[in-house]
């Protein structure tokens, strides 16, 4: 598991779905994307757990306590985010910001 | 020739007559040789001189004539004439004090020597009172004229010329005085004769006191001689040698200090006795013959005793000197060794009288016959030394020293101590040994006893503690064993007392001993000190503790046999229970997956199961029971069963949460076909993929499983996909997907609307096809409960086209579902 930061530049929409949260007992994750959207382009991917939220820990954050605070985000948004990382890969530099190719 | 003539008294040859030279000198020659026979030495006067006048000569011969004639015949008892003339002055004027006559110048010049001459002879011719030493002058003249006149003695000498000359002329003066002589010499004859006769007699007188001189000392000597020959020939030795030397010093002195003047006496004796015999026999008198025993032959003799008494004498004192000298060291050795011996001895007879070894332990015996032995060599060492002390003794009585008496009653007293130490320490020995031997024997005895006490102790607190051991069984056969190891114990009992029995007989037979040999035991038994009462003690217990033991064991194995029923029992239950269980559960099992029949059918058929397994309950509650029964006996093992209470309960939970899941499955597939409008045949279909796929029928496929049924349904998804699919079905992440999410995801992969657009949809009608709604128009269409839950978690709207108390139900209603697009 690699954790990383993005900062997507504001205003929304930041082009992402942002799906669970502590009462549905599922940890929050991104489930769809706008292509060529803020999050894609900042290297976000389907799949990826969302760990903090502008610095605070998102893991007992209900889901509307989640989006309110993304919302509360005006002109920048910093996700702390994790990925599962396949055995090959090389560690990722931490909020590099840019999407290794498609995983290797 | 003439004056030769008249001053010799004798007549001379005729003289020559004639005046011619050589008539002179043959008449000076005659007289030479007159004067010359008469014993004058005439030293070179020749006649020639005398003839010739030499004035020198010529006095020169006339004063030796007168000194031949006048002076010459002097003589005063056989003296010269010059000396016997002074000493007939001196004799003269013996009696007058202030004369002192020495020579025949100075000593006239004061005229008293004349004086005294003349008064001495005829004292009525001078009143020498009246003289004065002061006066020689008076003195003179007055002796001059006294002579000149009545003695006929010309004035040869003049007074002032004496008195002048400090030295009067020696020849004038003895010339004057000579004639004094003449003078008196009448006078003296008579005295001359009293003198013959009184030198006569006297010489009688004094032969007669050398007789008796003689005598006398004859007489002392012999006496001396006498006396001191039994001195000498004492030979009684004194005892000390200091006494001796005293004799040797005795002697010397007699030697250095007595003998020799009495040798000198005897010497004079001899002197004596021969002067005697010569002067006797010089002035014709008979010889002297000594009194009887007095003679010198006798003294001769009695002086030879002497010499020969003398002569053993010193031998024999240096002898018996050297003799007491021995003695004395013999005798100081003597003394010295025994005082030695005896401060050895001194306690030593105390010592062995001692009962020290009546209270001793063993240990302390055997120190003191180590210190016997060693005394014993001392002794030995000794042995000689005492008879060193006898052959001294010995030696000095063969000596004959003088304390032998003392020596030999002290030489006694050692020998008999001797005597009397060697039995003592012999007795002494043979106490210890005796003692030794029995403490020895009491030590063996203890050692026994130790030996065996200890292990049967020993055998007696494990006994002891084996029958108190309180025992924890679970079993019959583990209480039948324990009760087969009490009788087996049981048996060794009475092997147990007679090693008891054994055991106080050493004892007894130790008191016994001590008893007998009144053996003092201070002590007890040192190698150990488990007492026999202690013994006796701990068998009494054991004894106690046997029976008690029995019934222990007795009630437990009742106990056991209790509990063996009660899991018969229990086992007898579960085991109907058990099966029971697992068989329902199969059956439920079976009926959830199949396929024929309506839900409805399932579901009813499930109820009825459920209602036979709450009918069952009785028998779990029952079996409870039993399973209290048992805990509350301890006993923790069944082996009538396989199945514990615990596998029952949580069969009988799973039992009870698998019917009702299950129901609650076909439940909500009953909704879910009824809300997503699936057919039976749809909902076959599914069940048959899900059957199919769920290869280990457990009810849930894996997420290997999972995937190869969505690829068998046409899904062709890339990883990504698939995980998303994944987190959707399995949102808790158990890696099983359940019938019931299989389906939701079906069902929702295949419904035609996205469920939180539908909410959507309905909320943007409520609020007139705005982006927002407010509060007003929740609370106006919604019932007030849901639309204070709604006012409450909405969050404000922020669009452009926003007012104030905006709602925001778009991210509402995404959230609702867990989504939000942001």
């Amino acid at each position: 598991m690699d954790s990383f930061k993005v900062v997507l530049e504001g205003p929304a929409p930041w082009g992402f779905r942002l799906q669970g949260g502590k009462d549905f007992n599922v940890p929050l994750s991104i489930s769809r994307l706008t292509p060529g959207g803020k999050a894609a382009q900042a290297g976000v991917v389907v799949g990826d757990w969302v760990l903090s939220i502008d610095g605070e820990n998102a893991g007992s954050l209900t889901h509307i306590e989640a989006q309110n605070k993304i919302r509360a985000c005006g002109e920048r948004l910093r996700l702390g985010l994790s990925r599962a990382q396949p055995a090959q890969s090389k560690p990722q530099k931490v909020g590099s910001g840019r999407a290794p190719g498609g995983g290797r | 020739m003439l004056l030769l003539e008249v001053i010799s008294g004798e007549r001379l040859a005729k003289p020559e007559r004639g005046k011619m030279r050589v008539h002179k000198i043959s008449n000076v020659n005659k007289a030479l040789d007159f004067i010359a026979s008469k014993g004058v030495k005439l030293v070179s006067i020749g006649a020639e001189e005398i003839v010739d006048g030499n004035v020198k000569m010529t006095l020169g011969m006339i004063w030796t004539i007168i000194l031949r004639f006048a002076i010459q015949d002097i003589s005063v008892e056989e003296t010269s004439a010059k000396e016997g003339l002074l000493l007939w002055c001196q004799r003269k004027t013996a009696p007058y004090k202030n004369v002192n006559i020495q020579n025949f110048h100075i000593s006239w010049k004061d005229g008293l020597g004349f004086c005294a001459l003349i008064h001495r002879h005829r004292p009525e011719l001078i009143d020498y009172g009246k003289l004065r030493k002061d006066d020689p002058l008076t003195n003179l003249n007055t002796a001059f004229d006294v002579a000149e006149k009545y003695l006929d003695i010309p004035k040869m000498l003049d007074a002032e010329d004496i008195v002048g000359t400090a030295r009067p002329d020696e020849k004038a003066i003895m010339t004057y005085v000579s004639s004094f002589y003449h003078a008196f010499s009448g006078a003296q004859k008579a005295e001359t004769a009293a003198n013959r006769i009184c030198k006569v007699l006297a010489v009688n007188q004094e032969n007669e006191q050398l007789m008796e001189d003689y005598e006398k000392l004859a007489s002392d000597l012999l006496e001396w001689i006498r006396r001191t020959i039994p001195w000498l020939e004492n030979r009684v030795a004194e005892n000390t040698m200091h006494a001796m030397q005293q004799k040797l010093e005795d002697f010397r002195d007699y030697r250095r200090l007595h003998k020799p003047p009495k040798v000198q006496e005897k010497c004079q004796l001899e002197i004596n006795f021969n002067t005697l015999q010569t002067k006797l026999r010089l002035s014709n008198r008979p010889a002297f013959m000594p009194s009887e025993g007095r003679m010198v032959s006798d003294i001769n003799n009695a002086w030879g005793c002497l010499e020969q008494a003398e002569k053993g004498y010193e031998e024999w004192l240096l002898n018996e000197i050297r003799r007491l000298e021995r003695l004395d060291h013999l005798a100081e050795k003597f003394r010295q060794k025994a005082s030695i011996h005896e401060a050895w001895t001194d306690g030593k007879e105390a010592m062995l009288r001692q009962k020290d070894y009546e209270t001793a332990t063993l240990s302390e015996i055997k120190a003191l016959l180590k210190k016997h032995e060693a005394f014993e060599s001392d002794l030995a060492a000794h042995q000689d030394r005492v008879e060193q002390i006898a052959a001294i003794a010995q030696e000095l009585n063969e000596l004959d020293y003088y304390d032998s008496p003392s020596v030999n009653a002290r030489c006694q007293k050692i020998c008999d101590q001797w005597d009397n130490l060697g039995a003592l320490t012999q007795k002494r020995r043979e106490a210890l040994e005796r003692t030794e031997k029995l403490l020895e024997t009491i030590d063996q005895l203890y050692l026994e006893y130790a030996k065996r006490a200890a292990p049967f102790n020993n055998w007696m607190e494990g006994a002891m503690e084996d029958l108190q051991d309180t025992f924890i069984v679970h079993t019959i056969e583990e209480i039948q064993g324990l009760s087969t190891a009490h009788e087996q114990f049981k048996a060794t009992l009475p092997d147990a007392d007679k090693e008891r029995l054994a055991i106080l007989g050493i004892h007894n037979e130790v008191s016994k001993i001590v008893q007998t040999y009144h053996v003092n035991m201070a002590g007890s038994n040192p190698y150990t000190i488990i007492t026999p009462q202690e013994i006796n003690g701990k068998w009494d217990h054991v004894r106690q503790l046997v029976p008690r033991r029995d019934q222990a064991l007795t009630e437990e194995h009742a106990r056991q046999q209790h509990n063996e029923r009660l899991r018969k029992q229990f086992g007898a239950q579960a085991n109907v229970i058990g099966p029971w269980i697992q068989t329902k559960m199969e059956e439920i099992g079976r009926i959830s997956i199949e396929m024929h029949g309506t839900l409805e059918d399932q579901l009813s058929h499930l109820r009825q199961y459920e209602k036979s397994i709450v009918n069952y309950k009785p028998k779990i509650d029952q079996l409870e029971g039993d399973h209290q029964l048992i805990q509350e006996a301890l006993i923790f093992d069944n082996k009538h069963t396989n199945y514990t209470m615990e596998h029952i309960r949580v069969g009988w939970e799973q039992l009870l949460t698998t019917i009702a899941r299950t129901i609650n499955e076909v439940e909500n597939q009953i909704l879910t076909r009824d809300a997503k409008g699936i057919s039976q045949e749809q909902m076959n279909e599914f069940r048959a993929s899900f059957n199919h796929f769920d290869r280990k029928k457990t009810g849930m496929m894996d997420t290997d499983d999972f995937r190869a049924c969505l690829i068998s349904m046409g899904y062709n998804m890339g990883e990504a996909e698939f995980a998303r699919i994944m987190s959707i079905v399995d949102p808790n992440r158990l890696g099983v997907v359940t019938f019931q999410a299989f389906i939701d995801f079906m069902s929702r992969e295949t419904a035609d609307t996205d469920t939180a657009d539908q909410v959507m949809a309905s909320f943007k009608i409520l609020a007139g096809d705005k982006n927002y709604i407010t509060v007003e128009e929740l609370r106006r269409e919604l019932p007030p409960d849901q639309a204070e839950y709604c006012i409450a978690r909405m969050a404000p709207y922020t669009g452009p086209d926003a007012v104030p108390g905006a709602l925001d139900y778009m991210s509402f209603s995404t959230a609702l579902y867990g989504e939000s697009d942001l």
